[in-house]
């Protein structure tokens, strides 16, 4: 029965054709199935695809301050809508005139909104001032199909910018669109940077649906089943910040003139009192949707107003880091207060001398804190050893992030003798690499941050806080105020070693011959370490790290001035007027210069209102 | 006139060819009208055009000389399907597409119509016989070539066709039954392989029934059936190294209720528009599914359900109804023709229009996987509507020259 006698055959015809009617058949069944079977049930589902759901953003949560004042604020902002479909692209000249939109640009955008649908509002500009919402008010007869709807945006109610702490939001990126799921749509703002993204999920609240019934045409026609499986939106949570926005103002304010960071903590807890990053942006500008060429123009600034300095540098702290060294040297027992060295301004190492800036003689440790000798922390170093040195920089927090709440940070950079060993390699490094570090200068790096958490720890007793802006939220689901719960660790510190590096740090600023004369705040015992660290690239940069009052600190402050030059010169002073500020709750003070005042203390108002 | 017309001119397969064109470019245009950015009304007019052009070009060609180049056109094409492969721009994930001229073709849409050309030319020869076993393999090895081109595109959907097309073809040249069972056995083992152990023993029973009812000697049976456990077990591993949009579908289509929004959502909207259509439908660019378009690119893949929605079940069984027409005619020519070349062509052509009819239109009311074929005529789509037009021409032509020996 094999073979081609069999082709064309009768028999295989009536096959073939059994096949084709078999196809016919099982169409047939399935479109009788779907079409008169199912019918209901399938139009039904249709129906139910003529029921839209339109989303009602909800209110963003707002921010308060230290003292309940309400800093982050949303106000109204108007987007102008289309609907394709009743849009008469005779009058595109006219829109784009009125919106300012480049003829093209607004074709792009309308064959988009088609694309989306024909029938619904599409928003083609948003965030429009009143004078363009006015325009399209006026010829809002003659053009059909245009609308505007009102979105929210931000409103800062404070002098201060804040803007590396607050953050800002940018229009949701197609890839975050993808992960986010149900929560975004696409137009959405979303925080990028600052508490705005740290807090996205508490801050942006619950969408709200509110369900319409359409026309076969898309056009609603009136509100679904009375509304009653609308979902009305959620409000955000409310933020309560530890910063004090008065202070925050202030600080912005003495920095208008430098580029640096200043980070005021509270050593009680370490909330953030002010965080600074100069220079800065107003946030306002980015209240809503950024313009693309005013944003273009942020990041491409030479001077980086994005860049959060008080979290995101990494600068050698110079003298300010040599509290470290003091600490390990103390706490392990390897020196004493009573130990003496004598320093003839400079220290010779192999064959380099390591200089000194003055000749300081027979110092002790409290001594060489006082008046920064660098020949006895030399010394020290090669004494207590680099694994020492790192473990107790370590336990400062350094080397490490903070955990802060307050956007990207930095790890620093804190050496140990392993990074040496994988950078250049076992035994190819010298004990005079030591001899650098012991004065915080060379392969070492800190954020102002980490050095604000230092001072913060030797101004408390020795705790490391997580640094963070928010101390409570606002949970509007439960409408309780939650506290936001954060770590802390010990340096591990003897009261004995720990009252050395404190009266060290109180001679920096108020006895003769400390570094740090000019932090003094008249009628305040305060503390504090400058530090100066060289810049290769240019003119050193000033630190300064202090806490007051000496004996109940309030206030823990660390200053980077870049480029600046001596930090007793630049960054103490500051550091004075800030904590001034901040004690005496920004009542003026008179301060006659004749007068110093070590000598003959000033009768101050704070004095009287005491 | 008209009977030496009617004797030289096929009205009938030219007719229905014009109705289904006619109402492909209604359900293009509603499902199109008010997108406009990928797809253009007017490109497939356009195309239309171009279609005209092709079938009456292939109904007039000297059928001696079709015969004549067919094979050399085959190899023509599978060394355009190698380019592609190589240079070919990509397209929603596979390589087909070829720049033409701006409108962007499909050479593999062309070269389903050349591979039944050149294997019915083959079968033709005088010299060629289906019992010796060379001549066997070669006529499985001219489709196999095209077909794992097209599978390393990679574009599963067009491979099922040469597939499909080539059983019906083989077994009207005359292949005995074993020969078609040994064909298959593996392949739908193969299939079962692919959606679950169970199913895998299940089919592999099918094969071995199939074959041991066709056997012509044990030894031949016993071979096949080792082969089709090799093959269903190498599918099985192989499974797990699709692509995942792949093996999403596999996995969809057994459920399309699991993805609702995702793979499955297709499947489920289409079903929704054709069965919301019901007795008469919605109107002419009144159906809600296909205007407010709730299925995602409707005018390629799932263009059934804009005739489905907007003119109903009366519509619907129209269009299946035109659709068996044409396969029930070809089957006539190729039972009219003395010309073996036609007859056994006639009948390729034939089994692609009917593997794209059952599985497109089954596939968007959700009785068979969405492999993304498109509807012949209907679906948007330049070089798929040029082609299946010549096909028409061809089956006139074999028509026309039914006489010839």
């Amino acid at each position: 029965m094999t073979g081609d006698e069999q082709f064309g055959a009768a028999r295989r015809r009536r096959v073939l054709m059994i096949v084709v009617f078999l196809i016919f058949g099982i169409l047939m069944l399935r479109l009788y199935e779907l079409q008169l079977l199912y019918h209901g049930e399938m139009n039904k589902k249709s129906e139910e695809n003529s029921v839209r759901a339109i989303v009602q953003d909800p209110i963003r949560g707002y921010m308060f301050d230290r003292n309940g004042q309400l800093i982050v604020d949303v106000g109204p902002s108007y987007a102008i809508t289309l609907v394709p479909i009743d849009f008469d692209m005779k009058n595109l000249d006219l829109l784009s005139s009125l919106l300012q939109i480049d003829p093209a640009a607004l074709r792009d955008r309308i064959a988009r909104a088609r694309a989306y649908s024909p029938f619904l509002p599409s928003r083609i500009k948003r965030d429009v001032d009143i004078r363009t919402l006015g325009a399209i008010e006026e010829h809002l007869t003659s053009l059909r199909g245009i609308s505007y709807q009102i979105e929210s945006k931000r409103v800062y109610r404070t002098k201060a910018h804040a803007s590396h702490l607050l953050g800002y939001r940018r229009e949701i990126s197609d890839a975050q669109l993808a992960q986010a799921g149900e929560d975004y749509r696409q137009g959405d703002l979303v925080g990028v940077a600052g508490l705005e993204a740290r807090y996205e999920p508490m801050l942006r609240g619950e969408k709200g649906y509110k369900f319409v019934s359409v026309n076969a045409k898309g056009q609603i026609i009136g509100s679904f089943e009375d509304g009653k499986k609308n979902l009305s939106a959620r409000e955000g949570y409310d933020l309560f910040l530890s910063v004090d926005f008065g202070l925050q103002a202030y600080a912005e304010s003495l920095m208008t003139e430098h580029s640096g960071a200043i980070v005021a903590l509270d050593p009680s807890d370490g909330g953030i009192l002010a965080l600074v990053s100069k220079p800065d942006y107003d946030p306002s500008i980015m209240s809503g949707v950024t313009p693309l060429d005013l944003w273009s123009q942020l990041q491409t600034d030479s001077t980086k107003p994005l860049f959060n300095r008080a979290t995101l540098t990494r600068y050698p702290p110079g003298s300010a880091f040599k509290m470290v060294l003091a600490a390990a040297a103390l706490q392990e027992g390897i020196v004493d207060e009573n130990y003496r060295i004598r320093c003839t301004g400079g220290f010779r190492f192999g064959n380099r001398v390591f200089k000194d800036l003055h000749v300081h003689g027979s110092v002790n440790i409290v001594e060489a804190i006082q008046r920064s000798c660098n020949v006895f922390f030399y010394q020290l170093m090669l004494k207590v050893g680099f694994d020492k040195w790192t473990e107790y920089g370590r336990r400062f927090g350094f080397g490490q992030l903070t955990g802060t709440d307050t956007g990207d940070e930095t790890w620093g950079l804190l050496p140990s003798g392993a990074y040496y060993d994988s950078r250049y390699g076992k035994g190819k490094w010298t004990q005079g690499f030591l001899i650098s570090l012991a004065i915080g200068q060379g392969e070492i790096g800190v954020s102002p941050l980490q050095m604000a958490r230092y001072a913060a720890a030797l101004a408390n007793g020795g705790i490391v806080y997580q640094p963070h802006a928010v101390e409570f939220i606002h949970n509007k689901s439960t409408n309780k105020m939650e506290r936001v719960r954060y770590d802390s660790s010990l340096v591990g510190l003897s009261p004995r070693v720990l009252g050395l590096l404190r009266e060290g740090m109180r001679r920096v600023v108020q006895e003769p011959g400390g570094t740090g004369g000019l932090a003094r705040i008249p009628g305040i015992v305060s503390a504090g370490k400058t530090g100066t660290a060289e810049n290769p690239h240019g003119e050193a940069h000033a630190w300064y790290v202090g806490f007051a009052p000496f004996d109940n600190p309030k206030i823990a402050v660390a200053i980077m001035l870049e480029n600046s030059g001596f930090g007793g010169a630049k960054a103490a002073p500051l550091a004075r007027l800030l904590m001034e500020r901040y004690l005496f709750g920004g009542l003026p003070r008179i301060h006659p210069k004749a007068a110093p005042a070590q000598t003959a203390p000033v009768r101050t108002i704070s004095q009287a209102v005491h | 006139m008209i009977e030496y017309l009617k004797e030289y001119f096929d009205f009938k397969g030219f007719l229905i060819c014009l109705a289904l064109v006619g109402i492909g470019l209604l359900s293009v245009y509603s499902a199109t009208y008010d997108v406009g950015a990928a797809a253009s009304f007017e490109k497939q007019v356009i195309w239309t055009g171009v279609g005209f052009l092709a079938l009456l070009a292939a109904a007039y060609f000297p059928i001696r000389a079709l015969q004549r180049i067919a094979i050399p056109l085959y190899v023509v094409t599978i060394a355009i399907l190698v380019v592609v492969l190589v240079i070919g721009k990509t397209i929603s994930g596979s390589k087909s597409w070829f720049g033409l001229a701006g409108l962007g073709g499909q050479p593999s849409e062309f070269a389903k119509v050349a591979t039944a050309l050149a294997l019915a030319a083959f079968l033709a020869r005088t010299t060629t016989s289906l019992s010796n076993g060379k001549h066997l393999l070669t006529a499985i090895g001219i489709v196999l070539a095209p077909m794992i081109l097209v599978i390393a595109e990679p574009d599963l959907g067009t491979a099922v066709v040469f597939f499909a097309m080539m059983l019906p073809v083989l077994y009207w040249a005359g292949a005995s039954n074993f020969v078609l069972a040994a064909i298959l056995a593996p392949i739908i083992a193969a299939t079962g392989a692919l959606l679950g152990t169970l199913t895998f023993l299940f089919t592999l029973l099918i094969g071995g029934a199939l074959l041991y009812f066709t056997r012509e000697n044990r030894f031949a049976a016993a071979v096949v059936f080792a082969l089709t456990l090799a093959m269903g077990l190498t599918v099985q591993s192989a499974y797990e190294r699709l692509q995942p949009y792949q093996q999403k579908r596999i996995s969809t289509f057994l459920n399309p209720d699991l993805d609702p929004k995702g793979a499955g959502y297709n499947v489920l909207q289409s079903k929704v528009a054709i069965g919301s259509g019901g007795f008469f439908g919605k109107g002419y660019l009144q159906g809600t599914q296909t205007q407010l378009n709730f299925i995602p690119e409707q005018w390629t893949d799932f263009i059934f359900c804009v005739p489905g929605e907007e003119f109903g079940f009366l519509g619907a069984s129209v269009i299946v109804v035109l659709f068996t027409a044409l396969l029930l005619h070809g089957i006539r020519i190729a039972r009219l023709s003395s010309n073996k070349f036609g007859s056994v062509a006639a009948i390729g052509i034939v089994g692609i229009f009917a593997v794209h009819v059952l599985v497109n239109i089954g596939m968007s009311m959700g009785l068979t996987p969405v492999i993304g074929i498109p509807l012949p005529f209907l679906s948007y789509g330049g070089s798929a509507l040029a082609a299946n037009m010549a096909s028409v021409g061809l089956l006139m032509n074999f028509y026309a020259n039914r006489k010839e020996h």
